[in-house]
């Protein structure tokens, strides 16, 4: 088992049972592995959304900012800006991430910003009592939605790898050494790294719906094409890495080899550069 | 128009470098040791309607333009219509004689000498500097010079244009305004140079925006010197975005401050009550436009006064303060980046179209700036919102082996989520001691500029419009008190005391007077009379002057 110092003295307040348990572990293994290899826990930032997916910011023992809902994704962006050396972890929940904080999710792919977003996918919005959300079935009978939701879900794979994201995966939270090892690559891969992981909330799905379905990719697509062809054809249970390339990150991008915050210029530096800048 | 005042009026289609004539015009001024104030009025949108520039100069410090011009230049029918009342007493209107026939001005052909060039019309800016040299007596080789400076494309054909227009000029007019030199020259700077100087002065590492007139100049101006200062400048996906990334960049330690206008505020509200509640420093630089919704994008107006004082939902400490001059605005925007990091709050640097955009000659002392800093952990055993006698916890960084944890829902000391009804009422009130500290703090700082007059009579004003009222009050050579809150939030009660029951006027823009009725509800003051401006344009300093001088009767 995983670090015990990883975990804070926070109550767990997800239901029994609930797919979050084994996300939670897989992050826990997850970056205990990365730091026995690159010593970097100090390094970890952690930024949540709000929605049951987000109590996993009380309950990590890492540094972090509980966000917004929906801005988690914006939040981890200024916290990487401000200082690449850290290594940004954001964690979003379907309705989070691809309702509320759309917009912020999209460009951080299309910018490629070296960070990490985990998007649990519960398919339901869980902690305000079961209405659709941007990843249910057409049809779901849920209290904004009596007579069963009347729009589609994205597919959430395919949309990040058009948006511009570099890294694109889905995991199962019931597969949790499949997650683990992913999480690892995501996090060690340099650009915008998305993993959507399938979450059973269990007032709303049972696991064996999930058992039953899922499956793994036969083999990773190598172009950007073929990964989202294979995208839209697989059924929205089959896990894998669809998608990783290279490509420049957005801070260096910005500002090279700079550290805005620890190579920050002195008081003196600045006053001189603004006395030059007023001089007539 | 005052005697000891020159203003040269400047107007056209956008596209035809009515703006670059103005600020070359300032320029010459400022070249001859003047100090200038220089107006820019323009249309929301990016060729034709009708755009002009009023730079108002004197041998005195200057701190408005005047309407009334001594000499304009007009480059269409249009403008000529719209500023025949802007004629100063023996003045003269300079109008495109291509265009129209008029009885009274001086008529040059600018479009039929222009269009001997390439850049046709592109070439009226040159034009209108050809006439004020000539007009204020300026010698051809000091004409060649700017001009060849300020307008590096082409300049072969500049020239020539130049000297043609200069001679027609001169046939007609030739030395009508000779204008003394004054001490020295000095830097022109428009507001939003002199905030994001003020801000890189405090310690800005990273800014964010989305462009929005009147803040837009703040990130095209810290974009431009973002490699120079080592600073990160971003122009995020919308107002929402910039907030939170603001937010985040301070967890890093970084100090960020953002930018914009009434409608990107809106939306950004809703970050600026995260920056409340997880004590993020974060500084919001908030030009008014008027409004609501769209309004009217590149004008001016102080509507948003009451919006800014209580923007974001919950209770907690919000600083706001407003410049009342181009110069103040540096000191402030370094001095409001070292308050929010002090108290670890959100403030905001309240402002108007007529300070981002106008511009002005301004000696700052550089060194005067404050430089933020905050209150550091030290020992063992972190607490990021630890509660302290002051409310201010001890703030550091990542990464860090202490686990730092901001949270957005009522949290316990070590940031963890609460539902606590113990902690929820303690960590309100740890919250609210700050508000305590910074009252003792400003009690020790200049917090209200106030200029003791000679009658019993006093203007209150804010922002922009303290430059409108000293102008106007120059002008009329008329000494009653001006008193200038540069702090809103908290407003500084103590320094308003004393003129209680006294003779109050104020003056603002405001339709509704969110500022008369602020000094109304907080400092107890009886107001006589507020004058009011709301149709998107500056106070004139004489309308301004009549204004007072009845509202005083």
């Amino acid at each position: 088992m995983s670090d015990p110092s990883l975990k804070t003295e926070a109550e767990i307040t997800w239901c029994k049972g609930c797919g979050n348990f084994g996300i939670f572990t897989a992050v826990r293994n997850a970056i205990e592995q990365l730091d026995i290899k690159h010593k970097s826990r100090q390094n970890f930032v952690i930024t949540a959304g709000i929605g049951c997916h987000a109590k996993i910011f009380d309950y990590l023992n890492i540094s972090g900012v509980y966000s917004l809902h929906g801005r988690d994704t914006a939040t981890a962006q200024g916290i990487k800006i401000a200082n690449p050396e850290l290594k940004v972890i954001t964690f979003s929940g379907d309705g989070n991430g691809l309702g509320e904080g759309l917009a912020h999710t999209l460009f951080a792919a299309k910018r490629n910003q070296d960070i990490t977003m985990i998007l649990h996918n519960n398919s339901v919005y869980a902690l305000t009592t079961g209405q659709f959300s941007p990843l249910t079935e057409m049809g779901w009978e849920g209290p904004s939605t009596p007579g069963g939701s009347i729009e589609g879900p994205f597919n959430a794979i395919s949309l990040l790898i058009e948006a511009g994201a570099t890294f694109v995966a889905r995991c199962f939270a019931g597969k949790i050494d499949h997650l683990t090892e992913t999480i690892k690559k995501a996090v060690e891969h340099e650009g915008f790294s998305f993993i959507e992981v399938l979450q059973p909330a269990v007032p709303y799905h049972r696991w064996s719906e999930y058992n039953e379905k899922v499956d793994f990719l036969e083999i990773e697509p190598e172009s950007r094409e073929k990964a989202l062809k294979t995208a839209r054809e697989v059924s929205r249970y089959t896990l894998g890495i669809f998608f990783q390339e290279s490509k420049q990150v957005y801070h260096k991008a910005l500002y090279g080899d700079h550290n805005p915050t620890t190579k920050r210029l002195s008081k003196n530096e600045r006053l001189k550069k603004i006395s030059q800048i007023l001089e007539p | 128009m005052a005697n000891d005042v020159f203003t040269f009026l400047v107007g056209g289609k956008a596209g035809e470098g009515v703006k670059k004539a103005g600020s070359v015009a300032a320029h010459i001024f400022s070249r001859m040791g003047r100090h200038v104030f220089e107006m820019d009025d323009y249309m929301s949108l990016i060729r034709g309607g009708h755009n002009f520039s009023v730079i108002s100069t004197s041998t005195r410090w200057v701190s408005s333009h005047y309407m009334h011009a001594n000499l304009l230049v007009n480059f269409d029918k249009r403008s000529c219509e719209t500023h025949i009342n802007d004629i100063a007493e023996n003045g003269i209107l300079v109008y495109n004689s291509d265009e129209q026939e008029r009885n009274e001005g001086i008529g040059i052909p600018l479009t039929s000498e222009a269009e001997k060039y390439p850049m046709k019309r592109l070439m009226y800016g040159v034009g209108a500097v050809a006439i004020l040299s000539s007009a204020i007596g300026f010698k051809k080789n000091e004409m060649n010079a700017i001009i060849k400076q300020e307008y590096p494309r082409g300049i072969e054909d500049n020239v020539k244009f130049a000297d043609t227009i200069y001679d027609l000029m001169n046939d007609q007019c030739n030395n009508k305004f000779p204008i003394e030199k004054g001490d020295k020259e000095r830097k022109i700077i428009t507001g939003n140079e002199s905030i994001s100087l003020g801000s890189l002065a405090g310690g800005l590492d990273v800014y964010y925006g989305y462009p929005m007139t009147p803040a837009s100049t703040i990130l095209h101006y810290l974009a431009s010197l973002a490699e120079n200062f080592g600073i990160a400048v971003v122009h995020a996906e919308s107002e929402l975005a910039v907030i939170n990334m603001a937010l985040g960049s301070s967890f890093s330690g970084a100090k960020s401050v953002v930018g914009t206008s009434g409608g990107g505020f809106a939306l950004m509200t809703e970050g600026f009550s995260l920056a409340g509640m997880t004590e993020a420093p974060v500084l919001v630089v908030f030009s008014q436009r008027p409004g609501p919704a769209t309004g009217v994008p590149t004008y001016t107006e102080q509507g948003d006064l009451s919006f800014a004082l209580t923007a974001g939902h919950g209770d907690f400490l919000r600083i706001v303060a407003s410049p009342g001059t181009i110069e103040e605005a540096y000191y402030l925007a370094s001095e409001l980046l070292e308050l929010v990091w002090k108290f670890q709050t959100p403030g905001i640097l309240l402002t108007e179209k007529h300070l981002s955009e106008s511009s002005m000659t301004v000696e700052i002392d550089v060194e005067k700036a404050r430089w933020a800093e905050s209150k550091m952990h030290q020992t063992d055993s972190y607490k990021r919102y630890l509660d302290t006698d002051d409310g201010i916890s001890p703030l550091i960084f990542p990464p860090s082996k202490e686990v730092i944890k901001w949270n957005s829902y009522e949290h316990d000391q070590e940031g963890i989520t609460t539902e606590k009804a113990d902690i929820i009422a303690m960590m309100h009130d740890k919250r609210n001691k700050k508000l305590s500290s910074l009252l003792k703090y400003l009690r020790t700082k200049n917090t209200v500029n106030i200029i003791r007059g000679k009658y019993p009579l006093n203007i209150f004003t804010y922002g922009s419009t303290y430059m409108s009222v000293l102008e106007a009050l120059k002008y009329g050579d008329f000494k009653p008190s001006i008193i200038q809150p540069i702090y809103l939030s908290p407003l500084p009660v103590w320094e308003l005391e004393e003129f209680k029951d006294q003779n109050n006027i104020v003056v603002e823009q405001s339709v509704t007077g969110q500022f008369s009725n602020l000094l109304k509800e907080k400092a107890g003051l009886e107001i006589k009379k507020t004058i009011k401006q709301y149709n998107g344009r500056p106070f004139d300093p004489i309308n301004l002057f009549n204004q007072i001088k009845e509202a005083s009767k």
